[in-house]
């Protein structure tokens, strides 16, 4: 355990960056995904066809592709960021494409009825979308969206490969020093385990009051 | 964003002596390393075998010579060091031709099979029996002979620092402080950084050529890797300049299980072997000698250095 203590200052700068990546790239993911899952349902063809094709694009290459994509190969094109913008914007679009997908099933759980009633009512395609379709389809997708938002803070141990400092590198980092891998790589797993059971109890709290029961 | 600033606070100042700005790298790029012709067979021809005494001496060494093969944990990926030839499939480099000139010390041929591991692996590769020996650039480290054996040294080697050529900022180790320093994720770096320059920003990459990219893009201003793979990357790539020389004493030794000291008596005594026959330096001559500049050094003193 003394290793776990005397390295804690390394650790805990880890735990913070890795919180900081998930908490922002979940953030930018979700507003991505709306815009995308707008676009997937949306009766103008073109849009429709750009969020088929971003869907398609960021599932079928792997994250840690797109992370070296965007760290080593968009500055060869002159687009470059701060190594944490990168990275949080490469998980964040990788991210979205998945939470769009999640959130169209939402979107195919309200029934036709609803669309019908919002545009009876007089409110057009972005309203109906907004206060009657938009709500309900994230109500009845929210385990989906808990389930994805841990897959997103696992998938955040790739950002080592954009040179940050999460809590994947620390523990390495400590290892390398300390050379305790067992008990290192144990104590770094126990973090994440915990990260992940904040954001189930926050998701089963979320669907618990949310939930829609059909 | 960045809220992890709180080291900067610390602050220490290192005298270093004036360094001389001599780069490193060698000029005329020689025949490719570990190159058929240039060591290959002929070394390893000439390279002791061991006396039937000697393997009955260690339990270890027997079982190697009855499996017929000595697993090394090692890399595929190491220019110079332990590179895989994707046209031969023949792992080349320094520590991969000691590691075929130990395995035909126990086993009477040249039968070694590289395991890759890597730096997070290692200790545990050998407490586990998966490979007998690491070959691995393993810097020796009191805290790490706590874990595993070091025969050795069998190299030493050093941290140094390499910018672009165009910046004339970093001269020293004490001028990489309140910098953004680029290393290689899991080496020596890392930690080199922090000793001589505490106010230091380190970003790590997990490959050698991934900090040079990152070099060449600014995303650091300087890049502090093991002066044999600097060197190597500088001769690649004309962008880059080695400033100095190196700033740390890295020895490198043959990870063995630890307690086990029969084993690590066996190899010591094959490293001294290696040595006076003059056979070490051949080694030498025909990897890393390819690029560094001079001749072979003298081999390092076996058990020379704590943990060793």
């Amino acid at each position: 355990m003394d290793v776990l203590l005397d390295n804690f200052g390394t650790f805990a700068e880890g735990v913070l960056t890795t919180i900081e990546l998930t908490t922002l790239s979940f953030a930018g993911a979700l507003a991505i995904a709306l815009v995308i899952v707008t676009f997937r349902v949306s009766p103008v063809r073109p849009l429709r066809f750009f969020g088929t094709a971003y869907v398609e694009l960021f599932q079928n290459v792997p994250l840690l592709l797109w992370i070296l994509f965007f760290v080593f190969g968009l500055p060869k094109l002159g687009i470059q960021f701060e190594l944490f913008t990168t990275a949080v914007l490469a998980v964040s679009m990788y991210s979205a494409a998945y939470y769009a997908e999640a959130l169209r099933t939402g979107i195919n759980t309200v029934s036709t009825g609803q669309a019908e009633a919002a545009r009876a009512l007089g409110l057009g395609f972005g309203q109906s979308l907004r206060w009657v379709i938009l709500p309900q389809a994230l109500r009845s997708v929210v385990q989906p969206l808990g389930n994805l938002t841990v897959m997103l803070l696992m998938n955040t141990a790739l950002a080592a490969g954009a040179g940050l400092v999460e809590l994947s590198t620390a523990a390495n980092r400590v290892n390398l020093v300390e050379a305790e891998p067992i008990l290192i790589f144990s104590g770094a797993a126990v973090v994440y385990a915990l990260l992940a059971l904040v954001i189930t109890g926050v998701t089963r709290l979320l669907e618990r009051r949310l939930v829609i029961h059909r | 964003m960045a809220a992890l600033k709180t080291r900067r606070m610390l602050v220490l100042t290192c005298a270093i002596a004036t360094l001389s700005t001599a780069a490193a790298c060698s000029g005329e790029p020689g025949a490719l390393p570990g190159s058929p012709g240039a060591s290959g067979q002929g070394i390893i021809d000439r390279a002791p075998v061991a006396s039937a005494e000697a393997i009955a001496a260690s339990p270890t060494a027997t079982a190697i010579k009855q499996r017929g093969q000595l697993l090394i944990g090692g890399s595929l990926d190491a220019p110079l060091l332990s590179q895989q030839n994707p046209a031969t499939g023949e792992t080349e480099g320094f520590d991969a031709t000691l590691g075929k000139l130990l395995a035909k010390y126990i086993i009477g041929t040249p039968d070694a099979k590289i395991v890759n591991s890597s730096s997070e692996t290692r200790e545990a590769l050998l407490q586990n029996s998966t490979v007998d020996v690491v070959f691995q650039t393993y810097t020796i480290t009191p805290q790490r002979a706590e874990k595993v054996a070091f025969a050795g040294p069998y190299l030493m080697s050093g941290q140094a620092i390499a910018t672009m050529k165009d910046k004339s900022a970093i001269r020293k180790p004490s001028d990489l402080n309140g910098k953004k320093v680029i290393a290689g994720a899991n080496t020596p770096g890392v930690e080199a950084i922090k000793a001589q320059a505490p106010n230091a920003e380190v970003i790590t990459f997990a490959t050698d050529p991934e900090c040079v990219q990152a070099l060449e893009q600014n995303r650091g201003e300087a890049y502090v890797q093991d002066l044999t793979l600097l060197a190597a990357s500088a001769r690649l790539n004309d962008k880059i300049q080695i400033v100095g020389e190196p700033f740390t004493s890295d020895p490198y030794g043959i990870g063995l299980k630890h307690g086990d000291d029969a084993f690590k008596k066996f190899v010591n005594d094959w490293l001294v072997r290696l040595q006076q026959a003059g056979i070490w330096q051949q080694v030498w001559k025909d990897s890393l000698g390819t690029v560094v500049t001079g001749e072979a050094p003298a081999p390092p003193a076996i058990g020379s250095v704590p943990g060793s």
